[in-house]
C-alpha cells in the first residue's frame, strides 16, 4: 500500500508544479500592467499609463466625434498643474467636473490620449459601480 | 433614541467581551456553568445587537434626520423598501448589519449543536466571541450608526441606481455568505482548540457552510444582473477588486464543500480542510476590508474612512492564532489513509480542489499586485482584464471538464478500462457538439468553442447519472419511473443537488461564454427616423420623449426593431436626471429574445440638443443562460440541503452509542 | 431622552440576568464538571465514526456498481478490502468498545443515558 501512495503524490506534485509554471510563464511573457499614476507624475513619461485624477473643467468637445476635451488634476494634495485629455468612446454617467476618475491612456505631444472607453469614475460615496469599459 | 442604540451596541460589545473571557476560561477549566453563562452572553449579544438594529430601521422609517447615517443615505420621498435597505447602504449600517448575522448565526450554531457536541461548543463560544467583539468594536468605536446632528430639512438621498430591487437583496445575501462562513471556521478552531479529531465539526457545519457557499453565490449573480441592467455598460462583471472581494472566499468555499466530502468518506485532508476553511474566512474578511478602505483603485470604495487597518489588524490577528493552533494539534491531525490512485474520485476532488484555489490566488494577486507594486517600487501598477480572462480560462476550463469526470469515477480507484467504457457516451456527445458548433461558426473563438464542448460533455454526465440512477432504482422494485426518479433524489439529496448545481454551473459557463466571446457591437449616431444593423437586427430611432417622474425627468428614445421582416416590438433607452441627488444614469434597452436567450442591449450614450442620439448596440448570445443558471443553483442547493431524516436517526444513534445524549 | 436610558438600562439588566442566569439556578451544584467526553469515549465515537464510514463507502460501492459507474471487474477489486475494512470496524467497536464501557467508572451524571 505504500508504494502504491507515491504516484498520487507525484501527479499531485506535478499539477502544483503545472500551475505554477503556467503562471510565471503568463507574468513574464505577458508582462506587468499598467502603472497608474497621477497626473503630476505623468511629464516625461512615454508608455501606456492609467491616469486617476480630478477632473478640471472647461469639458468642450463630444466624445463621440473628435474628442471629449477636459483637464485631469491630482485628487488631493496642493499641486494645479493639470493635464489636458482627450477622450473619445462612452463616458459614464457619473463623469463631470469635480469627479475622481481613471483612464487609460499615453502621453503624445503635450496631451494624454485616452484610451477609447477606458474611463472609470469613483463613485463619490457609498457603493456604487459606474463603469464603461469594454463589453464583457 | 439614538442614545439607546449607542447603549445596546455597548451592552452588545461587552457581552461579546464576557463570552470571550468566560468562554475562554470555562473552557480551559471545564466549568459547566461558566460555559452556560458565556454562551448565554453570546445569545444575549444578538438580542442587543437586535435591539440597535431596530433603533436604525424605526429611526430610518420615520425618516429622522438627526441619525447622521440616516440623512447621509435616505430623502423623504425615498420609497419605503429603499429606505429600509439604506440600513446596509452605508458603511456603519453594513457593520451593523454583519454584526446582528454575526451574532444570530452564531447563537443558532451554538444553541442548536450544544447538547450533542458540548464540549466543542464550549470551544466554539469563545472564537465566535472574538470576531463578534471585532464587530462590536468597530460599530462601538470607529464607526457608529448612531451619530447625530442637528436636523437638516431633508437627507441626501440614495444613489439613484441602488434604488433597484436586486440592489436590496444583493447586500443581504453577501452578507448571510460572508458572515455563514465564520460558523465552519468557528467550528473547526473550536475542535483544534478542543484537541477532537472526531468530525462532529464536520458533521454540524455542512448545511451552514452549504448555506452560506448558496447565498455567497446568488448574492454574486443579483449583483451582475444589477450591473448588467442598472448601470449598462453592456456587461455584468468587471473583475473590479470589490467583485473579486466576494468571488475569492466563494471559490475557496467550493473547493472547501468538495474536500469536506473527502475526509467524510475516507477520513484524509484533515490538514488540507482546516487550512481551506481558515482560508475561506480570512479571505471574506480581507473581501470587506478591500469594500470599505479604499485601499485599492476600485469605483466600489466606500468613504475612506480610518477601518481599513482595523481590518488589516485583525485578519493578521485570525490568521497567525489559527495557523498557531493549526501547528500546534499538526500531529493529532495527520491521518493514516492515504491517496491511494490518481484516477480516484479522492483525486478528481483534489485536482478541483488545486484549480479552484489557483484560480483564487491568481485572482488574489491580481488585487494585491498595485498594492505590492506601490510598496516595491513606489509605483502602483494596475493588471487589467487580459490578466484575469487569461487565468478564468486556464483553470476554468479544466474545472469545467472535471466536473463531468468527478462524479463517474470511483473512489479510492478506477481502471482505465472502466473510464474509457463510462465516458464513452458523454465524449462521443462531446465531440459531436463541437463539430455542429465548429460548422455553425464557433471557432472565431477557441475559448468559447472549448467551453461549449466541455460544457456538453458535463451535461452528458449528468443526464446519464440521473437516468441510470433512475434505472437501479427501478430495478430495486420502485412503483414507476417517476417515483424511480423521485425516490433516488430522496434518498441520495447531498449527490443528485449536487449534480443539479454542477447543471447550473455548466449552463452559467455556457452564458458566460457565449456572451463574452460570441457577442458583437455596433454603434451610429441617428437622427429621428435613421435606422442601424447589427447582426440581423435593424434598429429604426423613432421618436424622443420627455417625462417628469416624482423624482426624476425621463427622457427616452424609442427604436423599432426588425429581424429580417419579423416586428419584434419596441425598445426604449435613454436617461434619468434626478433633480434631488444632481445625477444623470443610465437607462438601458434590453430586448431579451425568450428562445435563444440572447439580449438585444442599447445604450443610448450621448442625446444631443437636436434630438439625435449616439447609439451603442450589443447583440449578446445566450446571457439569459446566466440568470437562469441562477435559479437552477438555488433548486440544487435546496435540495442538497434539504434535512435527510434517515441521517439524521443515524447520527443520533451514533452518539448515544457512545453515552451522550443527542437530543437535538 | 429619558425613555431611551430608561430602555437600555432594562436592557442591560436583562442581558446581565441572562448571564448569570446558570450560576443563580444552580447556586450549589453538586458537579461543576464540563460534560466532556473522556478518553475511552472519545476512542468510542472515533470508532464508531470510523464504522459508519466504512459501512457507507460499502453502500456507496453497491450503489455505483448498481448504476454502472464501477464496472465488475473494478467493483470485485474494490469490494474486499471495503468488506474488511467494515469488518476490522465493527470488531474494534466489539470487543475493544465492551473493554472501554466496562473500564469507564459510573459518574452519576444524571443527564446522561446509557444505552448497553
Amino acid at each position: 500500500m505504500a508504494r502504491k501512495a507515491n504516484p498520487a503524490r507525484l501527479v499531485i506534485a506535478l499539477i502544483v508544479a503545472a500551475v505554477l509554471a503556467v503562471f510565471l510563464l503568463y507574468t513574464s511573457i505577458a508582462g506587468g500592467g499598467t502603472p497608474s499614476i497621477a497626473p503630476s507624475e505623468l511629464a516625461g513619461r512615454s508608455g501606456d499609463v492609467q491616469l486617476a485624477g480630478l477632473v478640471v473643467g472647461p469639458v468642450r468637445g463630444d466624445s463621440h466625434a473628435g474628442g471629449l476635451r477636459f483637464k485631469l488634476r491630482d485628487i488631493g494634495g496642493e499641486t494645479t498643474t493639470s493635464v489636458p485629455v482627450r477622450y473619445a468612446g462612452s463616458v459614464p454617467d457619473l463623469f463631470k467636473v469635480g469627479r475622481q476618475i481613471v483612464v487609460d491612456g499615453r502621453l503624445r505631444n503635450g496631451i494624454f490620449v485616452a484610451e477609447p472607453g477606458s474611463m472609470i469614475t469613483k463613485c463619490p460615496s457609498k457603493y456604487v459601480a459606474k463603469q464603461s469599459g469594454d463589453p464583457y | 433614541m439614538a442614545e439607546l442604540g449607542r447603549a445596546a451596541l455597548v451592552v452588545s460589545l461587552g457581552l461579546s467581551l464576557y463570552a470571550l473571557v468566560a468562554g475562554a476560561a470555562a473552557a480551559w477549566l471545564g466549568r459547566r456553568r461558566l460555559a452556560h453563562s458565556a454562551r448565554n452572553a453570546l445569545v444575549a449579544a444578538f438580542f442587543s445587537t437586535l435591539v440597535a438594529s431596530g433603533v436604525l430601521v424605526s429611526a430610518l422609517l420615520r425618516n429622522d434626520f438627526s441619525f447622521t447615517y440616516v440623512a447621509r443615505t435616505t430623502s423623504e420621498d425615498l420609497p419605503t423598501a429603499y429606505t429600509i435597505s439604506a440600513f446596509w447602504g452605508g458603511q456603519e449600517g453594513s457593520l451593523l448589519l454583519w454584526l446582528l448575522v454575526l451574532t444570530g448565526f452564531g447563537s443558532a450554531a451554538v444553541l442548536l449543536n450544544r447538547r450533542w457536541a458540548r464540549d466543542l461548543i464550549v470551544w466554539v463560544v469563545p472564537v465566535f466571541a472574538t470576531v463578534a467583539v471585532f464587530f462590536s468594536f468597530l460599530v462601538v468605536a470607529v464607526a457608529s450608526p448612531f451619530a447625530t446632528q442637528t436636523s437638516p430639512v431633508d437627507g441626501a438621498g440614495m444613489t439613484p441606481s441602488l434604488q433597484n430591487p436586486y440592489m436590496l437583496a444583493h447586500p443581504v445575501f453577501l452578507y448571510l455568505g460572508y458572515v455563514g462562513l465564520t460558523v465552519p471556521f468557528a467550528f473547526a478552531l473550536g475542535a483544534l482548540l478542543s484537541g477532537r479529531t472526531d468530525e462532529r465539526w464536520l458533521v454540524a457545519t455542512r448545511r451552514w457552510t452549504l448555506v452560506a457557499w448558496a447565498a455567497l453565490g446568488i448574492g454574486q449573480l443579483l449583483g451582475a444582473k444589477w450591473a448588467y441592467e442598472e448601470v449598462g455598460w453592456g456587461g455584468y462583471f468587471a473583475w473590479d477588486p470589490v467583485e473579486n472581494a466576494a468571488l475569492m472566499p466563494w471559490l475557496v468555499a467550493t473547493a472547501f464543500l468538495h474536500s469536506v466530502m473527502i475526509q467524510e468518506k475516507r477520513g484524509m485532508l484533515r490538514v488540507w480542510n482546516v487550512l481551506l476553511v481558515i482560508l475561506a474566512f480570512s479571505l471574506s474578511l480581507f473581501g470587506t476590508f478591500l469594500t470599505r478602505s479604499g485601499v485599492v483603485n476600485s469605483i466600489h470604495s466606500f468613504t475612506q474612512s480610518s477601518i481599513g487597518p482595523w481590518f488589516l489588524a485583525f485578519i493578521g490577528l485570525v490568521v497567525t492564532v489559527s495557523l498557531a493552533v493549526v501547528f500546534r494539534r499538526l500531529p493529532q491531525l495527520r491521518s493514516p489513509t492515504k491517496l491511494e490512485s490518481p484516477i480516484s474520485r479522492e483525486a478528481a476532488f483534489l485536482y478541483n480542489n488545486l484549480l479552484l484555489l489557483a484560480l483564487s490566488l491568481a485572482i488574489l494577486w491580481g488585487v494585491v499586485y498595485p498594492m505590492v507594486s506601490e510598496a516595491l517600487r513606489g509605483e502602483a501598477v494596475v493588471l487589467g482584464r487580459s490578466y484575469y480572462d487569461f487565468f478564468l480560462r486556464i483553470f476554468g476550463l479544466p474545472l469545467l471538464l472535471l466536473m463531468g469526470i468527478g462524479p463517474l469515477v470511483a473512489w479510492r480507484r478506477a481502471s482505465l478500462k472502466n473510464l474509457l467504457t463510462t465516458f464513452r457516451w458523454p465524449t462521443g456527445v462531446a465531440l459531436a457538439t463541437g463539430a455542429v458548433l465548429l460548422l455553425l461558426g464557433a471557432g472565431s473563438s477557441l475559448p468559447g468553442l472549448v467551453a461549449y464542448t466541455f460544457a456538453a460533455f458535463v451535461l452528458a454526465t449528468i443526464v446519464l447519472e440521473f437516468v441510470r440512477g433512475t434505472r437501479a432504482r427501478k430495478a430495486l422494485g420502485a412503483s414507476s419511473w417517476p417515483g424511480a426518479f423521485s425516490s433516488l433524489i430522496a434518498r441520495n439529496r447531498r449527490r443528485y443537488g449536487g449534480y443539479v448545481v454542477h447543471a447550473a454551473i455548466v449552463l452559467l459557463a455556457v452564458g458566460i461564454a457565449g456572451s463574452s466571446a460570441f457577442d458583437s457591437v455596433a454603434e451610429a449616431k441617428l437622427s429621428r427616423g435613421e435606422s442601424m444593423q447589427i447582426g440581423d437586427y435593424r434598429l429604426e430611432y423613432q421618436a424622443l420623449d420627455e417625462r417628469v417622474a416624482s423624482n426624476a425627468t425621463q427622457i427616452r428614445a424609442t427604436l423599432a426593431v426588425t429581424r429580417g421582416d419579423r416586428d419584434l416590438g419596441t425598445l426604449e433607452a435613454g436617461k434619468n436626471a434626478y433633480t434631488i441627488e444632481q445625477q444623470v444614469s443610465n437607462e438601458v434597452g434590453i430586448r431579451s429574445d425568450m428562445l435563444t436567450g440572447e439580449d438585444l442591449f442599447v445604450i443610448a450614450e450621448q442625446i444631443d440638443a437636436d434630438g439625435s442620439v449616439y447609439f451603442r448596440v450589443f447583440v449578446k448570445p445566450l446571457v439569459n443562460l446566466i440568470w437562469l443558471a441562477g435559479l437552477v443553483f438555488l433548486l440544487g442547493s435546496l435540495i442538497a440541503l434539504w434535512p435527510n431524516a434517515r441521517e439524521q436517526r443515524r447520527l443520533v444513534q451514533r452518539t448515544r452509542e457512545v453515552g451522550v445524549p443527542a437530543t437535538r | 431622552m429619558t425613555l431611551a436610558l430608561l430602555l437600555a438600562a432594562l436592557l442591560a439588566v436583562t442581558c446581565v440576568v441572562v448571564v448569570a442566569l446558570p450560576f443563580l439556578r444552580e447556586p450549589e451544584p453538586e458537579s461543576d464538571h464540563l460534560d466532556e467526553l473522556d478518553e475511552n469515549e472519545r476512542r468510542r465515537l472515533e470508532l464508531l465514526e470510523a464504522r459508519d464510514r466504512a459501512l457507507a463507502a460499502l453502500k456507496e460501492l453497491e450503489f455505483d456498481h448498481r448504476t454502472g459507474t464501477v464496472s465488475d471487474e473494478d467493483y470485485r477489486a474494490l469490494v474486499g478490502p471495503l468488506r474488511r475494512d467494515a469488518a476490522s470496524a465493527l470488531q474494534a467497536l466489539g470487543d475493544g468498545g465492551e473493554a472501554a464501557q466496562e473500564a469507564t467508572p459510573k459518574k452519576g451524571r444524571p443527564t446522561r443515558e446509557r444505552t448497553s
